[in-house]
């Protein structure tokens, strides 16, 4: 009796060890950094610096969750960057113009929504790949930025409208969105029929379709989906500083996809999880603070970033072959 | 053995490289550096011939009443609406100059070519440029000069030769004396401090960062520096690597230089947020719009760039000394009002001067 239940036992744990394999490399790589890095200088571990560590990229965490849905759904958006500028740049508008503040967050989130559901829509009917047409929206939209704002930095705003700057018992509250936006999008990932069909597409798009899910609807509603986090985060990144730039964050879009790379999900769709993605975006911002922390050169950190990508890349191929 | 040649080269490399980097601050380039003296006497500058252009049988205007057409780079921003103050400012103390500013509202180098060639069709006595590009804007400049027209350029130069003189509103070395001399007069002579900057190989910056390490070394010699980090020009990441130095550093953390005009606001914002107003203190490159709000709550004593209104009286004063004949080449110096005697320079340029602070009193008269 004892003995197969631990047989049994064994088993859950292998199988929770084979689904969630990148999140615990991932998660086990941020307690072995904090642990050297603390110990080379235990500030490090001040509650002051986690907390900066997690304030200042919980956006980018959000960010990769939409990001990792779409990738999951077998497609890619490298206009994200841009678009979280654009947000930015509209809630600051509409703050700074008196508007109230809620709609100053929502209208942006609204518009990122309808913006990013067209984009699927051109993708699903179409038949274009996503990377071509969410280029074109990245240019768009970066275009767009400039000649509209003509390159004005937006400040003064109203510090109620600052929510990524409000301290709710302490803890920033860009980390409450991040913790509370990952669990319910892992548990709708996992437990509705909408997220199985998200899997499902980007897994194999013909063979959805003969189980009876609409696979275009489901690209069109994951692109939504992923609007609205990618609002969010625009709405915590305009809201960070006491001033908005009017340029497209560099490179953002490129952080984002790698979070959700580094998390777990495989490039080709399928597979992979958003709380991988979170735990990824935190641990690019932990190896970001702890290249200063150890005189490190911040020209390391994009090759690190390299190299952990192709390091994942690498394993999702093995185990790829080996479930072949 | 070939794996051991590797890794002995590579370690080699490593090695060389850490050593490259102690040697100075990191962030400042390899050039030479030329730190001005710690009382701020005008430096030694290498006399160098004149190698501006000059306007082809221009007419006699001596004393004459004269119209001169001003082109930034473009108009209706803060910052060329300074120049243009100064620059009117200028012309009603002369009383024999008919100024006007005209020019694109974007900063376009063709739009700019067309305003010039339109002003030197329509005949002027005098042109004031600040060139979108060095090198594009040359032809049209030249053609104004066969035209009689005077030249002279102020805030971003031309090729030398396509005008006459160049009013340069702040040299490397004078901008790296009133950076150290004001994080000194904020954290005192023995502070430690840090640098935000873009990145290690952005030009201007390097630059900067070299003069300074050089001019601290000796009239600061007591100040320590501790590390330079890279921001790009990105405000977030200004923001996190501030923050992440303040929590790096802790109370031996007593300044921030910000290197660049995104870096400054957004250190000051790290601190700020970081509750360390009045203990840490931020030195910068930085317009002062973006700074007020830290300037007049506090939180930054000493913004460090140039006036414009200044540099646009300087070139007003210039033109009207060309054109006068008083200021030919060869001279030392140039008179140029209420400024005093400007120097020459590099052969045809004018230095503004030193820096200009901006501090609480007066950084509410800007507004760019």
């Amino acid at each position: 009796m004892s003995s197969v239940s631990a047989g049994a036992s064994r088993s859950t744990l292998q199988r929770f060890l084979g689904g969630y394999g990148q999140e615990i490399v991932v998660l086990l790589s941020i307690v072995a950094l904090f642990i050297v890095v603390g110990f080379v200088n235990p500030r490090f571990l001040s509650d002051t610096n986690i907390n900066s560590i997690f304030a200042g990229n919980a956006y980018i965490a959000i960010a990769a969750i939409g990001m990792s849905m779409i990738i999951i759904a077998g497609h890619i958006d490298v206009s994200v960057g841009a678009m979280i500028g654009v947000i930015a740049t509209i809630a600051g508008t509409l703050a700074v113009a008196g508007y109230p503040v809620w709609i100053a967050w929502s209208v942006p989130i609204l518009f990122s929504i309808v913006v990013s559901a067209g984009t699927g829509a051109l993708v699903a009917y179409t038949r274009i790949p996503s990377i071509v047409v969410t280029l074109g929206m990245l240019s768009i939209l970066k275009g767009g930025l400039i000649s509209a704002t003509d390159g004005a930095w937006i400040s003064n705003m109203p510090p109620e409208f600052m929510i990524a700057q409000m301290r709710p018992f302490g803890i920033p509250s860009a980390v409450y969105f991040m913790v509370a936006l990952t669990i319910l999008a892992a548990l709708f990932m996992r437990y509705t029929d909408f997220g199985r069909a998200i899997y499902a597409v980007g897994g194999n798009m013909e063979a959805a379709r003969a189980a009876g899910i609409n696979p275009e609807r489901s690209v069109i509603g994951v692109f939504a989906l992923h609007g609205l986090f990618t609002g969010v985060a625009g709405i915590l990144f305009a809201t960070q500083l006491q001033v908005i730039q009017s340029t497209v964050p560099p490179n953002l879009e490129l952080t984002v996809i790698t979070a959700s790379v580094i998390g777990g999900v495989s490039i080709l769709g399928g597979t992979g999880t958003v709380i991988g993605s979170t735990l990824a975006a935190i641990l690019f911002a932990c190896i970001g603070s702890a290249l200063i922390f150890l005189n490190v050169s911040a020209y390391w950190l994009r090759a690190v970033l390299g190299l952990l990508i192709l390091a994942t890349v690498l394993a999702d191929m093995a185990r790829r072959r080996r479930a072949q | 053995m070939k794996k051991m040649t590797l890794g002995a080269i590579l370690g080699l490399a490593l090695m060389s490289g850490s050593a490259l980097a102690a040697s100075a601050w990191t962030g400042g380039d390899d050039l030479p550096t030329s730190p001005l003296a710690c009382d701020g006497t005008a430096g030694a500058s290498a006399a160098m011939p004149y190698d501006g252009g000059s306007p082809t049988n221009p007419p006699d205007r001596k004393g004459k009443k004269i119209t001169v057409v001003d082109i930034p780079k473009l108009i209706g921003i803060g910052y060329f609406n300074a120049t243009t103050k100064g620059i009117l400012d200028a012309a009603a103390e002369l009383g024999n100059v008919d100024a006007k500013t005209d020019g694109p509202t974007k900063a376009n180098i063709d739009e700019q070519i067309t305003f010039i060639d339109n002003y030197i069709t329509s005949g002027v006595d005098g042109i004031l440029f600040a060139a979108n590009d060095p090198v594009a804007i040359a032809p049209v400049l030249k053609k104004a000069l066969e035209k009689g027209i005077n030249v002279v350029g102020y805030d971003a130069n031309a090729t030398p030769d396509a005008r006459q003189w160049f009013v340069n509103q702040a040299q490397f070395n004078g901008i790296a004396k009133a950076m150290v001399d004001n994080m000194a007069a904020e954290i005192g002579e023995e502070g430690s401090f840090a640098i935000v900057t873009s990145t290690f190989t952005t030009p201007n910056q390097a630059r900067w960062i070299a003069e300074m390490g050089a001019y601290a070394a000796a009239c600061h010699p007591k100040m320590k520096w501790l590390e330079t980090v890279e921001a790009q020009e990105d405000n977030n990441l200004s923001f996190n690597q501030a923050t992440t130095l303040i929590n790096k550093y802790g109370d031996e953390l007593k300044g921030i230089f910000g290197m660049t005009s995104v870096a400054t606001p957004a250190s000051a914002e790290a601190v700020t947020q970081a509750n360390k107003c009045g203990t840490i203190a931020v030195v910068g490159l930085a317009t002062p719009n973006a700074m007020k709000p830290y300037v007049e709550k506090g939180c930054v004593k000493s913004v460090v760039l140039w006036n414009p209104v200044d540099l646009g009286y300087a070139a007003m004063h210039v033109l009207r000394a060309v054109a006068d004949g008083t200021l030919v080449p060869g001279a030392t110096s140039v008179k140029a009002g209420k400024l005093g005697d400007l120097q020459i320079i590099n052969g045809s340029e004018i230095l503004l001067g030193a820096p200009y602070v901006f501090t609480k009193d007066n950084i509410g008269q800007f507004d760019f």
